[in-house]
C-alpha cells in the first residue's frame, strides 16, 4: 500500500463518525439518483414490453393469391428476428345456416378467417373455447354458434357470397375472437394500420380447406384493388395476406429502441422479398405511441427528479464539509512538511475513491430494496443491469466525494502554506455574482412563466410520426431557472437578508440569553444560510413535488370521472331505473354516500345530432364533482343554480352558441325523439349557461338540461343512468351490482375506468417515481437538519467550550445550537412556502394542455408536507438533543488548547 | 467593583497526577503536583512547552478532571462534582485569560464582557461592561468584534471578560504568548495594577522567566512535576 493511501485510510479510521456521517449522506444522495435510474429504466422497459404485448398481430402483407402468401411467409420466417409468419386469409360470407332437428336458424354476413394448423403458435388474435379446427371443417365465434344455436359436431352452410350455392362444414370448435378489429382491417401499407367496425358472425377454418371450398367462389383482392377494399366494412373478396410476428427479445429495452428495430426490421424483411410484399406495421404503430408516452415520461421524470437529485448531492457537500477547515489545515501542515502537490490531489483522491465506493455501494443497495418495495413483481434484474447500476452509482458518489474532497486540497494548493493554516480567508465576488446571473434567471424564469401563462403555450407530445416534444421547448426553462435563480440569490445573501432581521430583532446592548442569541445568530447568516440552502431548497422540492404530484393524481381521477360520470356508475335499460326505484335502492346500498339519475339521451340543433343529458339540478353535485372549469360566465353554483331555476333551461357549448349566435336567455327549439310515438317533434329551451365538460358527456359538443323537463318531452320512460359517489368505489360498485344485477343493470367504477382510460395524462404513472421521490426527500431533509445541527456543533466547539471555561450552563450553550436550528427550520418552511408553491404553479401551467380539464386550483398533499416538516422539525429535536449530551461530555481542557 | 478577595485557603492540589491518551500514545501531563494557593495570592507556573503550566491551570479552573489526586475550591473538592457544577464554580470565582484570548468570534467586545457577567449571574449593572472596558483601555472599542481587534486590545477585552465575573482566583495562560514585547509589558502591567485593585488570586503560566520573576511565587514545572519552588519579597 502506497503512503499516501494508508495516510488517507487513517485519516478516515482517525475520525470514524466523520467518516460514517459522508458515506452516509452521500449514499442517501446516491441512492436516489440510484433509485431514479432504476425506475425509469424499469418504466421504460415495461412501456415498451406493454406496447409490444398489446400487439396481437404484428405485421400483416396483403399478397394475391395463395400460392403467393405461402411463397412470401417461408421467405418471412426465415428472416432474422422474426418469430413466425404465416399465410392467412381473410374473407366475407353472406350467410350462414344451422340445420337444426326441428328448426334451422340462420345468421347474417359475416367473415371469415383462414389460417394454418400451427397458426397460434406465436399469434395471438383468437382463441379455442371448445374443440379445434380440422381439415374440411370450421369453428365458430361463439357469438355465431350461439346466434346458430350450434354446437361441436353439428354442421352448418356458408353462403360466400349472395347467389353462390353454400358449402357445409362440421363444426368442430368454438372460437373467441380477441383481435377482430386488426384481423379484419383493411389492408393497405400505404394507409398503415386502419383498425375497423369487426363482424357481427366470424367463422375459422384451415387455410387449405378454405382455399379448396369457399375461395374458388370469392374474387380476390389484388394490389390494383386495395384502394377500393380499403373502406372499413367494404371487403367483398378474398384478402389473402402474409401475417408476421416479430421476436420481442430482438427488439431491445425501450419504446423508442424497439421502434427503430421494428423499423429496421420490416425495412429489412421487405428489402429482401423485392416487389413481394409490402407490411402494413400494427407493431411500429403501436410502439410509436408508447415511444410518445416514453419521452412524455422521461420529460416528467427528469423536471421531477433532477432538482431533488442535486439537492442531494448538494447534501452530500454539507456533510464533506464539516471536516473541511480540519482538512485544509491538515493538507497544509503536509505541505508544509514538504508534501508535493501531486501528493497531497493522490491523497485527497484516495480517500475519495474509499468514501465514494462505501458510499456508492450503500446507495445502490438502498436503491435496489427501495425500488423494489415500490415495484410490485421484481425489477427484472439480470447482472449486467446490476451492474451497470452499482458502477453508475459508486462513480456518482465517488465524484461528489471527490468535488467537496478536492476543494478543499485544491484551494489549499493555491494558497500560500500560512494562508492554508488560518481558519479565516478572504473571499471575492465570483463572476456569476458580478454578472448578476441569479437576478437574471429569476427575471427570464418569470417571463418565461408570464408568457406560458398568457400565451397558453405549453409543452405537448406531438402523438404523431416521430416522438418529439412540439411546441415551446423553451417552457422547461421557467422552473429550471427559477431553482438556478433562487439558489444562486441565497448563495449571494449569503443570509444577511436574515442576519439583518435578527439583528433588528436583537437588543442593542444584550443582557439576558434571548439577547445573545439574536446576536450571535444575527452575525453567523453565512452558516445559518448554508443550512438555509440545503434545507430549504429540499423542502421547496419537497412541497413543489407533493402538490404537483397530488394535482396529477387529482387530474387523472377527474379525467378518470369525467369519463366515467361518477365514482359509479349504474347503467340500465329505458325504463327500468323509473319502473324499479333503483335509485332510490342504490341510494340505501351501503357505501353510496350520495347517488342522482341521468338521462342520456340525443337532440337535434338544427341539423346536428347531440347527446342530451338531462340532470336533477338539486342532487347532481352530491353524487359527482362538478368544476368551475366545467362552465364558462359562472362557477358550478351559479350555473347549476340557474338550470334549477329555469325549468326548461339548458347548457349548450361553446361551440353551439357560436355557430348558432346563441346567448344567455336565447330561446333554442330543439327536435327531441318521442319514444311515446317514435317521431320527432320540436321542444322549446332557453339557454341558461355554457357547458365545456361534463361528467359522461363526450369532448365534443353535447347538452344538459333538466330531467323532469327532458323526460315530459320524450317520454322515455325515466332516466338511464345512475350516478353514485362513494370513498369506496370497487366495494360499492360491487354491492351495487348484486343489489340491482336482477334488474340487467351494468356497473362499472371508477378504478376500472382510471386503467381504461388512454389519454396522454393517465398512461405515465408518477405514483412510483414521486413515492421514491417523496420518501427520499422526508429522509434527506431530516438528514439535512442532522447535519446542520452536527455541523455547527463541529464548527463552534471551540467558542462553545470557551463558553463552558466562562462558566456559562449546558442550558446556555445548547440553546445556541437549538435557536440557530430553528431559525434555520422556520426560515426554511417559509422559503419552501413560497419557491415550492411557485415551482408547482409553473409545472402546472407548462402541463396545462396535457390536464383535462385544466385543475381548478392546486391539490395539497397535508399529510405528506405534515410528514415531510415532522422529519425535519423531529430531526432537529433529536440531534440537537443529542448535541446537549456531546457538549456536557466536551473535552475542555483538549479543545481550548487547539489555536 | 467592590473587591471580591478573601482570606484563607482558596484552592489546594493534592498528589495531582493527570494522563492523557492511552496506550502508546499515553502521555503524563502532571505527575503528582501539590499546590496551596491562598486568597490574593499571586504565582507565577514557569517552564518550557510541555512542562504542565496549562494542565495545572486547568486542574486548577476545573476544566480537566485529575486522573489522580484531588484538587479542592474553597473547601469543596471539585474533581467530585460534575461538569455542570464545576461550571457553576467557574462562573462564581475563576475567571481565565488565554493565551489567544478566546473571544467568543460572534460577539462585540461589549457583548462578550456582557455575556461572561450574565455566565457568572452575579446580579451587576447594565454599565458594568462598558465600565469594564473603560478600565482596560477599550471604551472606544466596544462595538467590535474580535476579528476587528489587534492581538493586545483582544486580550484586554479577555481581561476585561474575566473580570465581569468577579473572581476570586484569575488563572492566566501565557497571556503574552501571541503579543510583540511593548504591547505584552502593557497587558502584564494591567493585569498587576487590576490585581492589586481587585485583590484576586492570580496564577499566571509562562515560558518566560522575566515574566515570571514580576510574580512573588514562582513555581518551576518540568514534565509534569513541580521542580523548584521560589518566593520573592
Amino acid at each position: 500500500m502506497s503512503a499516501s493511501a494508508r495516510l488517507a485510510l487513517a485519516g478516515l479510521l482517525r475520525a470514524p463518525a466523520r467518516t460514517i456521517v459522508r458515506v452516509v449522506v452521500l449514499s442517501c444522495a446516491v441512492a436516489l439518483l440510484g433509485s431514479m435510474l432504476l425506475f425509469v429504466s424499469h418504466s421504460l422497459r415495461t412501456m415498451a414490453g406493454s406496447a409490444i404485448r398489446s400487439v396481437p398481430l404484428d405485421w400483416q402483407g396483403p399478397v394475391a393469391s395463395y400460392e403467393q402468401a405461402r411463397r412470401v411467409a417461408t421467405g418471412v420466417a426465415a428472416q432474422q428476428g422474426i418469430q413466425q409468419a404465416s399465410p392467412a386469409a381473410t374473407a366475407p360470407f353472406a350467410g350462414a345456416v344451422h340445420a337444426g332437428a326441428n328448426e334451422s336458424t340462420s345468421a347474417g354476413a359475416g367473415a371469415i378467417l383462414a389460417v394454418p394448423a400451427d397458426y397460434l403458435t406465436h399469434i395471438d388474435t383468437f382463441r379455442f373455447l371448445q374443440g379445434t379446427v380440422r381439415p374440411g371443417e370450421v369453428a365458430l365465434d361463439q357469438q355465431m354458434a350461439a346466434t346458430l344455436k350450434t354446437q361441436i359436431g353439428e354442421s352448418v352452410s356458408l353462403t360466400p357470397r349472395p347467389g353462390a350455392p353454400a358449402r357445409t362444414f362440421k363444426v368442430s370448435g368454438i372460437v373467441l375472437v380477441t383481435a377482430p378489429d386488426v384481423l379484419f382491417q383493411p389492408l393497405n401499407p400505404l394507409l398503415g394500420p386502419a383498425p375497423a367496425q369487426p363482424p357481427a358472425n366470424i367463422a375459422v377454418m384451415g387455410i387449405n380447406t378454405f382455399a379448396g371450398t369457399l375461395a374458388p367462389a370469392l374474387p380476390a383482392i389484388t394490389p390494383a384493388s386495395a384502394g377500393s377494399s380499403a373502406v372499413p366494412g367494404a371487403q367483398t373478396a378474398v384478402q389473402w395476406q402474409v401475417q408476421a410476428q416479430v421476436d420481442p427479445r430482438s427488439l431491445g429495452h425501450t419504446p423508442s429502441q424497439a421502434l427503430t428495430e421494428a423499423g429496421r426490421t420490416v425495412n429489412r424483411v421487405q428489402r429482401s422479398l423485392p416487389g413481394q410484399v409490402q407490411f402494413v406495421d400494427n407493431l411500429s404503430d403501436a410502439l410509436n405511441t408508447a415511444s410518445a408516452d416514453a419521452l412524455y415520461a422521461q420529460t416528467l421524470y427528469i423536471m421531477l427528479a433532477v432538482p431533488g437529485a442535486l439537492i442531494a448531492l448538494a447534501l452530500g457537500y454539507l456533510a464533506a464539509l464539516g471536516g473541511v477547515e480540519r482538512d485544509r489545515r491538515d493538507l497544509a501542515l503536509l505541505r508544509a512538511r514538504g508534501a508535493t502537490r501531486r501528493g497531497l490531489l493522490a491523497l485527497a483522491a484516495i480517500e475519495s475513491f474509499i468514501v465514494g465506493s462505501l458510499a456508492g455501494m450503500v446507495g445502490a443497495a438502498i436503491a435496489f430494496a427501495a425500488v423494489s418495495l415500490i415495484i410490485g413483481g421484481g425489477l427484472g434484474l439480470t447482472a449486467a443491469r446490476v451492474t451497470v447500476t452499482v458502477v453508475v452509482c459508486v462513480a456518482l458518489a465517488i465524484a461528489g466525494a471527490a468535488v467537496a474532497r478536492i476543494y478543499a486540497s485544491a484551494s489549499v494548493l493555491r494558497e500560500s502554506v500560512s494562508e492554508g493554516r488560518r481558519s479565516v480567508r478572504r473571499e471575492r465576488r465570483l463572476l456569476w455574482q458580478r454578472l448578476y446571473l441569479d437576478v437574471v434567471a429569476l427575471a427570464v424564469s418569470g417571463l418565461i412563466y408570464w408568457l406560458t401563462a398568457s400565451t397558453g403555450f405549453s409543452a405537448i407530445v406531438n402523438p404523431d410520426s416521430n416522438p418529439t416534444l412540439s411546441l415551446s421547448i423553451y417552457m422547461f426553462f421557467a422552473p429550471a431557472l427559477l431553482w438556478l435563480g433562487a439558489t444562486l440569490l441565497l448563495v449571494r445573501l449569503r443570509g444577511r437578508a436574515l442576519g439583518w432581521t435578527l439583528a433588528r430583532a436583537g437588543a442593542e446592548q444584550p443582557k439576558t440569553l434571548p439577547g445573545f442569541l439574536l446576536a450571535s445568530a444575527a452575525r453567523r447568516g453565512t452558516a445559518i444560510n448554508r443550512g438555509l440552502l440545503v434545507v430549504g431548497l429540499l423542502l421547496a422540492f419537497g412541497v413543489s413535488l407533493g402538490i404537483f404530484t397530488a394535482t396529477y393524481d387529482q387530474q387523472a381521477g377527474v379525467d378518470a370521472q369525467l369519463t366515467l360520470g361518477a365514482d359509479v356508475t349504474a347503467s340500465a335499460p329505458p325504463g327500468t331505473i323509473a319502473a324499479h326505484g333503483l335509485t332510490a335502492r342504490i341510494s340505501a346500498v351501503p357505501g353510496v354516500s350520495a347517488s342522482t339519475p341521468v338521462d342520456h339521451s340525443y337532440a337535434y340543433v338544427g341539423p346536428d345530432l347531440q347527446d342530451t343529458y338531462g340532470i336533477d339540478p338539486a342532487t347532481i353535485t352530491k353524487a359527482t364533482t362538478l368544476r368551475d372549469s366545467y362552465f364558462l360566465g359562472g362557477g358550478v353554483s351559479d350555473v347549476i343554480g340557474r338550470l334549477r331555476t329555469t325549468p326548461d333551461g339548458i347548457l349548450v357549448s361553446k361551440e353551439t352558441i357560436s355557430d348558432y349566435s346563441l346567448r344567455t336567455g336565447d330561446l333554442l327549439k330543439l327536435r327531441v325523439l318521442d319514444h311515446a310515438h317514435g317521431r320527432f317533434h320540436v321542444v322549446p329551451f332557453h339557454v341558461v349557461g355554457v357547458v365545456q365538460e361534463f361528467p359522461s358527456a363526450p369532448r365534443d359538443s353535447f347538452m344538459v338540461t333538466n330531467l323532469s323537463y327532458l323526460q315530459a318531452a320524450d317520454h322515455a320512460g325515466g332516466p338511464n343512468v345512475v350516478f353514485i359517489k362513494s370513498s369506496d368505489p370497487q366495494a360499492t360498485a360491487v354491492r351495487v351490482a348484486a343489489a340491482t344485477s336482477a334488474n340487467g343493470t351494468i356497473v362499472k367504477n371508477i378504478r376500472q375506468q382510471a386503467q381504461q382510460t388512454v389519454s396522454s395524462l393517465t398512461t405515465v404513472d408518477l405514483r412510483g417515481i414521486s413515492k421514491i421521490l417523496e420518501v427520499f426527500t422526508i429522509a434527506l431533509a431530516a438528514a439535512a437538519m442532522g447535519l446542520f445541527v452536527a455541523l455547527a456543533i463541529s464548527e463552534r466547539r471551540h467558542e462553545f467550550a470557551t463558553m463552558a471555561a466562562l462558566g456559562a450552563s449546558i442550558r446556555s450553550i445548547s440553546a445556541f445550537v437549538w435557536s440557530e436550528a430553528a431559525i434555520v427550520l422556520a426560515a426554511a418552511l417559509v422559503l419552501a412556502a413560497g419557491l415550492g408553491l411557485l415551482l408547482s404553479l409553473m409545472l402546472i401551467a407548462m402541463l396545462q394542455h396535457v390536464f383535462d380539464p385544466p385543475p381548478d386550483q392546486l391539490a395539497i398533499p397535508w399529510e405528506y408536507l405534515a410528514a415531510l416538516i415532522g422529519a425535519a422539525l423531529a430531526t432537529a429535536t433529536i440531534a440537537t438533543a443529542i448535541a446537549t449530551r456531546r457538549l456536557r461530555a466536551l473535552p475542555l481542557g483538549a479543545i481550548l488548547r487547539e489555536q | 467593583m467592590s473587591s471580591t478577595a478573601t482570606t484563607g485557603e482558596l484552592a489546594v492540589c493534592r498528589a495531582v497526577s493527570v494522563v492523557h491518551g492511552r496506550g502508546d500514545a499515553r502521555v503524563l501531563a502532571l505527575h503528582d503536583v501539590d499546590l496551596r494557593l491562598a486568597a490574593g495570592e499571586r504565582v507565577g507556573l514557569w517552564g518550557r512547552s510541555g512542562s504542565g503550566k496549562t494542565t495545572l491551570l486547568h486542574v486548577l479552573g476545573g476544566l480537566v478532571t485529575p486522573t489522580e489526586g484531588d484538587v479542592t475550591w474553597r473547601g469543596k473538592r471539585l474533581s467530585s462534582l460534575d461538569a455542570a457544577a464545576r461550571g457553576r464554580a467557574r462562573a462564581h470565582g475563576i475567571s481565565y485569560v488565554f493565551q489567544g484570548a478566546n473571544l467568543l468570534p460572534t460577539f462585540t467586545a461589549y457583548e462578550n464582557v456582557a455575556f461572561a457577567a450574565y455566565a457568572s449571574d452575579d446580579g451587576g449593572s447594565d454599565d458594568e461592561p462598558d465600565e469594564l472596558l473603560e478600565l482596560v483601555g477599550l471604551a472606544a472599542k466596544r462595538d467590535a468584534l474580535p476579528a476587528e481587534l489587534s492581538g493586545g486590545e483582544a486580550q484586554r477585552v479577555a481581561i476585561a471578560r474575566a473580570l465581569a465575573q468577579r473572581p476570586s482566583l484569575l488563572l492566566c495562560d501565557e497571556p503574552t504568548g501571541h503579543l510583540d514585547g511593548d504591547t505584552g509589558e502593557r497587558v502584564l502591567d494591567l493585569i498587576d495594577a487590576l490585581q492589586r485593585r481587585f485583590a484576586f488570586a492570580l496564577v499566571l503560566a509562562t515560558h518566560d522567566p522575566e515574566v515570571a520573576a514580576r510574580l512573588p511565587r514562582v513555581i518551576g514545572l518540568q514534565d509534569g512535576r513541580i521542580v523548584s519552588e521560589d518566593r520573592f519579597a
